[in-house]
């Protein structure tokens, strides 16, 4: 048993610490948040230490690394709140690597390493919001498979090259394509974000050739998606790791230095439990995210394991930033303080693939079936 | 009298005829949540009309005396009006500091001639009224107030600093808290003024919140001449009337709203063809559970208020009850939006006033006293717990360490 980072991660970690505490300080967060919406100084520094090919293969100059030292970098971004497509580019990226053809992975993922591609993930439906249940449609045709259909809130849409969409035939089985954003027949409509990153809803009425179709020929679509699901859900429980820990640092430091009644607002045990409460969950949210990503990189069944994480991201991430936003009082309501950007990314990381009851649902009926 | 939960006829009676009036001069309320207002400018004067259609009709200030404009009724026939008013697309916002808050404390307070100023406009809807109480250093601790006022003939001249002023961009009169007396106990040393909002060396600077709207402000006072005629309450004897204020606040945020129900939620699951899952069930059945059990504080608080003078600790369970439920309440509906959930604004369809009332919670659970204070309190007045010894509470004000 060893639950410590190897000295390998711990470099990682640090790498990425050092970079977004670096570039994303609060000041250039105001700057990107009023200018277009993504720090691309902050992305090709990503792409200049090589975290933009962490978890790609070496033969498209890759770092060949796995999902837990892409949790490591995902919980520092987090705690900055910078504005970069990370989650949805290394998600999708890792999702061509592992299912796609030669063409499509030689075509997207050495740009994708350099900073020039950046991937957009539609994985969120209309409607009830289940991932496994694709609200856009597939039909074949002759050298491809045609979508139609919209998806809605995709982060970075507006500034993405590609976009992996799930999507879903009339037998039920289900394709992964990864679509050109510049191709006639995409829509792609801005929308005003919870957390004021760059989201934009997209139509599809496009069709995709075959070298595209990154799963979903062979039958293996629905493995895919599952594959692809279970890696962005460990990356928003990474985020949401350190939106936990940026916001409860702020909160901290507010505690103690604000006074009222003559002491520190931290003298008050109704604040100081409450912010102790907030570290709890925190640590639940990091150690059921570490453990979930590193069964997955492991290769073994992680599917209890994720939801498990993503339980405590959802319903623990979303209460965390409650309170730290509550422990501000008045000060923290107007947004020239910097604590609501925590508060916005937390609620919308708990609902962006499923709120805690979906996810409870699904871990329910797979602990109790058994 | 035997215990009836309920209207006993003469209230439905009330209620109909209530209701058959609404009916004819507002449309239903659609269920998108009309109490959300994007457009303040808008909202206000909207707000304004309705509350002149209220006068006109004898339907503003049920429960205040006929001599201030009042219509003379009971606080329960107050309530029946307000949960009958909230079925209906009506905006009364506006007027929440000015007839929740100003009116019973000028009347608890005032003297005739404020009494028989300010009291018929507010009803009418002539004039607007915002709160300057908070400000930097006293949140919690309002009892802190620094903002100096000083005699100077038939007047005062104010300096300070209010902040966190609900819709004072719209105000025409404040009703304000000053430092008179700094070498007196803090609570011992605040005089309550009325402000005319026009008088020069007030500057309104508004705030803007997550919701995208600038609903409060911060409020700059240079020199400001205010007449002794405007004290409330004799000089230095402020922190009394404040509590009036406060404890008339708590009663609007906790039991002055709509009747309890989470329909629209439901209706919300069910449009999502989400309303078959257990664990959503699970969760909309606590949401019906708070919801009920609102209703029922709501019911003794006004029995309370119609019974007794002084209404007890149940203000603060309502108050902090509400707060609780609003906020989880929220919680469900996030859940429920889906990916619209992550959507603000117009795009966000249905799912827009759930998140602007997520984003809008902190007014709820931070004004008119937090949660915590709220706590404290029923600890204290509900448990009959000691107050937590306090270094500051007999010192002279000017002698305390400033936050
Ligand atoms: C949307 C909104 C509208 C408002 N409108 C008005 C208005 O119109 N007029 C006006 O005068 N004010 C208004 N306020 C101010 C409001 O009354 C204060 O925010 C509130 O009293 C809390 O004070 P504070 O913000 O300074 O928080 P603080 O007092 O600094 O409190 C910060 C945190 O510490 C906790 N805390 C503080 N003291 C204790 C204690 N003794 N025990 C346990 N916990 C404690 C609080 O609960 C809170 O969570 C408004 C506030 C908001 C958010």
């Amino acid at each position: 048993m060893n639950f410590d980072l190897s000295d390998e991660q711990q470099v990682i970690s640090d790498l990425a610490a050092q970079i977004f505490s670096g570039q994303s300080t609060v000041e250039r967060v105001i700057e990107v948040e009023s200018g277009d919406g993504f720090d691309r100084t902050l992305w090709n520094e990503l792409a200049k230490a090589g975290l933009l090919g962490l978890c790609l293969p070496e033969e498209h100059s890759g770092l060949n690394m796995n999902m837990v030292e892409l949790a490591l970098v995902l919980e520092q971004q987090g705690k900055t709140v910078a504005s970069v497509p990370l989650w949805s580019t290394s998600i999708g990226s890792m999702a061509v690597a592992e299912y796609g053809s030669k063409d499509v992975r030689s075509s997207l993922l050495p740009a994708v390493v350099e900073g020039k591609n950046v991937v957009a993930l539609a994985l969120a439906n209309y409607g009830a919001n289940d991932v496994m249940n694709p609200s856009v449609t597939a039909t074949d045709t002759d050298g491809g498979v045609k979508l139609s259909g919209g998806k809605p809130a995709v982060s970075f849409a507006q500034h993405a090259s590609h976009v992996l969409v799930s999507a879903k035939r009339a037998d039920d089985s289900i394709v992964l394509a990864l679509v050109d954003l510049k191709a006639p027949g995409v829509t792609i409509t801005p929308v005003e974000a919870s957390n004021r990153q760059p989201t934009a809803n997209i139509e599809f009425d496009v069709t995709v050739p075959a070298t595209h179709i990154v799963a979903g020929l062979e039958g293996n679509g629905r493995e895919a998606l599952r594959w692809v699901h279970e890696h962005a859900l460990v990356g928003l429980c990474a985020l949401q790791l350190g939106i936990s820990q940026g916001a409860i640092g702020i909160m901290s430091d507010h505690v103690k230095t604000r006074t009222q009644f003559n002491k520190p607002l931290s003298a008050q045990q109704a604040v100081a439990v409450r912010a102790a409460d907030q570290f709890v969950t925190t640590e639940a949210i990091r150690v059921t995210t570490l453990n979930a990503a590193w069964r997955m990189s492991e290769g073994f069944d992680a599917r209890q394991d994720v939801l498990v994480a993503m339980y405590w991201a959802t319903e623990g991430g979303h209460s965390i930033v409650i309170a730290c936003q509550h422990l501000h009082g008045g000060i923290g309501a107007d947004i020239s303080y910097p604590v609501h950007r925590y508060f916005l990314w937390g609620i919308q990381i708990s609902t962006e693939l499923g709120g805690a009851s979906q996810h409870l649902s699904r871990l329910g009926k797979l602990i109790a079936s058994r | 009298m035997s215990m009836h939960i309920g209207d006993s006829p003469e209230e439905a009676a009330f209620r109909a005829e209530v209701r058959a009036w609404l009916s004819q001069h507002a449309a239903p309320r659609s269920d998108d949540g009309g109490n959300w207002h994007d457009d303040l400018h808008a909202h206000s004067i909207a707000c304004k009309k309705w509350q002149r259609v209220l006068f006109n009709n004898g339907w503003a200030g049920i429960s205040w005396p006929k001599q201030f404009g009042g219509r003379g009724g009971s606080h329960l026939q107050e309530s029946i009006f307000n949960e009958e008013q909230a079925k209906f697309e009506t905006h009364t916002g506006l007027f929440a500091v000015s007839l929740g808050m100003v009116g019973p404390t000028l009347m608890a307070h005032g003297t005739p001639e404020q009494q028989e100023v300010f009291l018929p406009k507010m009803l009418s809807g002539e004039h607007v009224w915002c709160q300057l109480f908070s400000e930097p250093n006293a949140g919690s601790d309002l009892a802190n107030v620094a903002t100096r006022a000083i005699e100077d003939g038939d007047d005062f001249i104010v300096n300070g600093q209010k902040v966190w002023t609900s819709m004072g961009q719209f105000a025409d009169y404040g009703i304000l808290l000053t430092r008179t007396e700094p070498d007196a106990p803090k609570h011992k040393g605040i005089t309550y003024f009325i402000v005319d909002m026009k008088t020069p060396g007030i500057e309104v600077r508004p705030l803007v919140q997550m919701t995208g709207v600038a609903h409060f402000n911060e409020v700059f006072l240079t020199d400001v001449r205010i007449p002794k005629a405007n004290i409330v309450g004799g000089l230095h004897g402020g922190w009394a009337v404040a509590n009036t204020t406060l404890t008339s606040e708590r009663g609007f945020i906790g039991g002055g709203s709509s009747s309890w129900s989470v329909d629209e939620l439901i209706d919300f699951a069910r449009e999502r063809g989400l309303d078959k899952d257990p664990v959503v069930r699970g969760k909309l059945a606590e949401c019906y559970a708070r919801a009920q059990t609102l209703t029922y504080l709501g019911y003794r608080l006004r029995t309370a208020a119609s019974n007794r003078t002084m209404p007890g600790p149940e203000m603060f369970v309502m108050k902090l009850a509400y707060a609780q439920h609003w906020s989880r309440t929220m919680d469900v509906a996030m859940e429920i939006a889906g990916a619209h959930g992550m959507i603000s604004g117009d795009a966000a369809g249905d799912a827009m006033h759930w998140q602007h009332n997520l984003l809008g919670q902190f007014a709820i659970r931070l004004g008119g006293g937090t949660n915590e204070v709220q706590q404290n309190i029923i600890g204290e007045r509900g448990l009959g717990l000691p107050r937590e010894p306090s270094v500051d509470r007999d010192q002279p004000w000017r002698s305390l360490a400033k936050g």
